[in-house]
């Protein structure tokens, strides 16, 4: 071989360099993981792991704080609340992967007591070493600068800000007002002070609050889903079971893909689109990874 | 150190066991409470015969009180000297409160034209024996002053320690909470009459000055009706009068003596005289039957006088505000306003044990005669969907007991919405708030998708509430939560037909021409 070459050769070589080939491949944008089946524990801890496991979010000694819905006071069949065996398995993986505290809670709209024992978070996470579950004290909420398109300030749970890992872990379900809620709404449960008066502006009140508060990953409770008469519906009737979980760590992302078990668009849901034009994720899902687990 | 006696004894047994039902009457985890927690009420004779007199039938809730009559005839007084828990604090205060002399306007038949018109009053419909029977001042006194005082000097300090170090308040924890799950109120509630209660209990320990137990011997209806129940025990005390060389026993005994031989109407066997007589000449004994030395107390003329005195008053206090009755809500179940105040013994246990704190005591908006009964005030605590405990703890189911299925179907009254105010009704603005915490699983509150213009001139999508009213059971959530300060945009209002609702769970198909708006998607 001559000179020349040679060196032609090591010009066209680096382009295919790692880190270059990495960057072309990163163009396809975040990942949206689904699996589905019948074991609610085992699907989420197959859903984290196709994120690459939870010790990418966890690492050693950290405070984790898993928001689930706990907000009514129904039982897990009425889909209401977060599947208490989804947040038992979150629990699990952030303490394997060396979590010093898990904390869990959630602002309830009914009585905490009866919200925190008949969604079945109580029986769940009994005796767990290092969990916390724990009313909300209203001590606890700081009020903190949002200066968003809608709020310029909002008390905020304490736990939920210092936390090192904010996992937020909705449940799918129809809303009245924004035709569903899920992650991007769930937030609302470390929200102190009158919560109802956003709901005047409530796709820019949202995407302020999620604006200062990132939620790491985001797992979504698809396993049994209120399709109708909800947040707290009552009637098994309006209950489906879709026997998934969905998990990101782009919570756009996450929302629109679980929009379309509804037979929805992600643009159909005005919290989604108001999120994403705040540059809080991706809601075009041909731009999303969706990988099955 | 003078000796317990087995009175003084059962007496601190008894207010033990009055005070930790008082602190168990609480949401505790469980949707059944255990019944003893009116067990003192009950067993209250006083609550038996005014129930008698006015709802005219006997309710097996009441047996307890029942057994206490009969115990009463054969024995005497004793609930007042070995159970009653004022009666208790009473003795355990009065020798702290240096003594004048007694009232004169107490003595003599007072307590007679007191006890005998509020049973008459009640025979004529107006039950107010409640507001004068001892444990439930006491029960009052605690659940709205007290409790809730002794709740938020905890619940302050708590938190000031949080100010003051932080995340590092965790370490006393475990301490803090034993308190907070056993032993203190769970939320922070004040309640009005806060003043009047306390100062009842007040009164009658003020009273102490003059005599010992002056409440007790003097104004007590319940002790006064057991003494006349007391007129034909078995058990005697020997010797009947004072001995001519000592009359030690008139300064020994709390309630009697103020003749000079024991009246069985006022003894209440707490047998001080026997433990604390020198001679020990005092016994006391079961005999047969024995004729009274003194005459037919009362008097026949202040029986009659009593018994007019009581319809007259039935009739003076029948006056109620046609505004203040729109918004008199009552506790579910309670379908007959009439009858629930004939029934309700005003004891606060209902209001106690209210999970959301919604049951507040009525002052005067439902007439003189509702004074003490509970109300829900729906802006300051919702009646929680799934929730019955105030039936089982009402000692005469005044409010009833139901179970959790029949009771949300029960009609406390019906929401309006107030189109002036409503956000969305009135300013075009979206919210719906209500609509998301009806806990019907049909929905009550339903919304319609609108376009319509603002006060901006804008043109805006907006979601407009409307009532279904047949599936409302007046819970009052919704008005608890609308987000408007001040006035809410969603009110419940009192209803005459309270015929429980019909809802077909399990089943979406409603009989009603509503559309389903916004509720499905085609599954």
């Amino acid at each position: 071989m001559d000179r020349r070459s040679f060196i032609r050769i090591l010009g066209i070589a680096s382009f295919f360099h790692s880190s270059l080939l990495k960057n072309l491949f990163a163009a396809e944008g975040p990942i949206v993981a689904v699996a589905e089946g019948n074991d609610p524990a085992q699907i989420t801890r197959s859903v984290i792991n196709k994120l690459g496991g939870m010790k990418r979010f966890v690492k050693n000694g950290d405070t984790v704080v898993v928001k689930p819905n706990i907000g009514w006071d129904r039982n897990s069949d009425q889909a209401a609340n977060t599947n208490p065996l989804v947040v038992k398995a979150i629990v699990e993986e952030a303490l394997r992967a060396g979590a010093k505290k898990v904390k869990v809670f959630d602002r309830t709209c009914n009585d905490a007591r009866r919200c925190y024992v008949n969604s079945g978070m109580e029986a769940a996470l009994k005796g767990m070493k290092n969990v916390e579950l724990k009313h909300i004290e209203n001590e606890r909420f700081k009020k903190i600068a949002i200066n968003g398109k809608a709020l310029s300030e909002w008390e905020l749970y304490s736990e939920a800000l210092n936390a090192d890992v904010f996992i937020n872990v909705p449940v799918a379900k129809h809303h009245g007002l924004t035709k569903l809620t899920l992650g991007l709404k769930n937030v609302m449960g470390v929200m102190g002070g009158n919560r109802g008066s956003i709901h005047k502006n409530i796709d820019n009140s949202l995407a302020d609050i999620n604006s200062v508060l990132k939620s790491h990953l985001v797992v979504i409770d698809a396993t049994r889903v209120l399709t109708a008469h909800g947040p707290q519906g009552g009637d098994l009737g309006d209950v489906k079971k879709f026997n998934k979980v969905i998990a990101s760590t782009d919570i756009v992302a996450a929302d629109a893909y679980a929009t379309t078990l509804f037979g929805l668009k992600p643009e159909d849901i005005s919290v989604t689109v108001a999120a994403s034009k705040r540059g809080l994720g991706e809601i075009n899902l041909k731009k999303v990874r969706i990988v099955k687990a | 150190m003078k000796r317990f006696s087995t009175a003084r004894l059962s007496q601190i047994i008894f207010l033990f066991i009055f005070i930790f039902l008082f602190v168990q009457t609480e949401y505790r985890g469980n949707d059944t409470i255990s019944a003893a927690v009116n067990s003192f009420f009950r067993a209250d004779p006083l609550v038996l015969v005014s129930y008698l007199a006015a709802v005219k039938s006997f309710d097996f809730l009441l047996l307890p009180s029942l057994l206490m009559v009969f115990s009463t005839l054969l024995l005497g007084r004793f609930f007042c000297g070995w159970i009653c828990p004022l009666g208790t604090i009473l003795d355990l205060v009065t020798v702290k409160i240096k003594k004048t002399a007694p009232i004169r306007l107490f003595k003599g038949n007072f307590k007679y034209w007191l006890l005998f018109p509020l049973l008459s009053s009640a025979f004529f419909n107006i039950n107010l024996a409640g507001i004068l029977d001892p444990i439930a001042i006491l029960v009052r006194a605690l659940t709205f002053f007290l409790y809730p005082l002794i709740g938020d000097g905890f619940r302050t300090g708590w938190v000031g320690i949080y100010n003051l170090v932080g995340d590092k308040r965790d370490m006393l924890a475990p301490g803090y909470n034993i308190f907070k799950d056993h032993l203190l109120p769970f939320r922070e509630t004040f309640y009005p009459l806060a003043f009047l209660s306390a100062l009842l209990f007040v009164l009658i320990i003020f009273i102490e000055r003059y005599e010992r137990r002056n409440w007790c011997r003097n104004i007590c209806p319940l002790g006064t009706l057991l003494g006349l129940l007391s007129r034909f025990t078995f058990f005697k005390r020997t010797p009947v009068s004072l001995c001519a060389d000592c009359k030690a026993c008139r300064t020994t005994c709390p309630t009697a003596f103020d003749d000079e031989y024991l009246s069985k109407q006022d003894c209440i066997l707490c047998m001080d005289c026997q433990h604390k007589c020198r001679q020990e000449r005092v016994s006391f004994s079961l005999s047969a039957f024995q004729t009274h030395k003194d005459n037919f107390a009362p008097e026949r003329r202040v029986l009659l006088g009593g018994i007019l005195t009581g319809f007259m008053l039935s009739g003076v206090f029948r006056y109620r505000n046609p505004d203040a009755m729109a918004q008199i809500l009552r506790p579910p179940g309670v379908r007959d306003e009439d009858l629930f105040l004939r029934k309700c013994v005003r004891c606060g246990e209902c209001m106690k044990v209210c999970l959301k704190s919604a049951l507040y005591p009525a002052a005067l908006q439902a007439g003189f005669e509702g004074l003490y009964t509970p109300m829900l005030i729906p802006r300051l605590g919702y009646c929680e969907y799934n929730c019955i405990l105030c039936g089982q703890v009402c000692p005469t189911a005044a409010i009833p007991n139901l179970s959790a299925e029949k009771k949300k179907l029960e009609v406390i009254g019906k929401a309006i919405l107030n189109k002036s105010h409503c956000l969305p009704l009135a300013r075009k603005i979206n919210c719906i708030v209500c609509e998301e915490h009806c806990p019907i699983p049909q929905k009550a509150i339903r919304s319609r998708t609108e376009q319509q213009t603002n006060d901006n001139g804008q043109n805006v999508t907006i979601q407009m509430p409307y009532i279904v009213e047949e599936l409302c059971n007046g819970c009052g959530i919704c008005e608890n939560v609308c987000p408007l300060e001040g006035k809410p945009g969603i009110e419940i209002f009192a209803v005459k037909n309270r015929n429980p609702i019909e809802i077909s769970v399990n089943d979406t198909t409603i009989k009603l021409p509503i559309k389903k708006e916004n509720t499905n998607y085609g599954y």
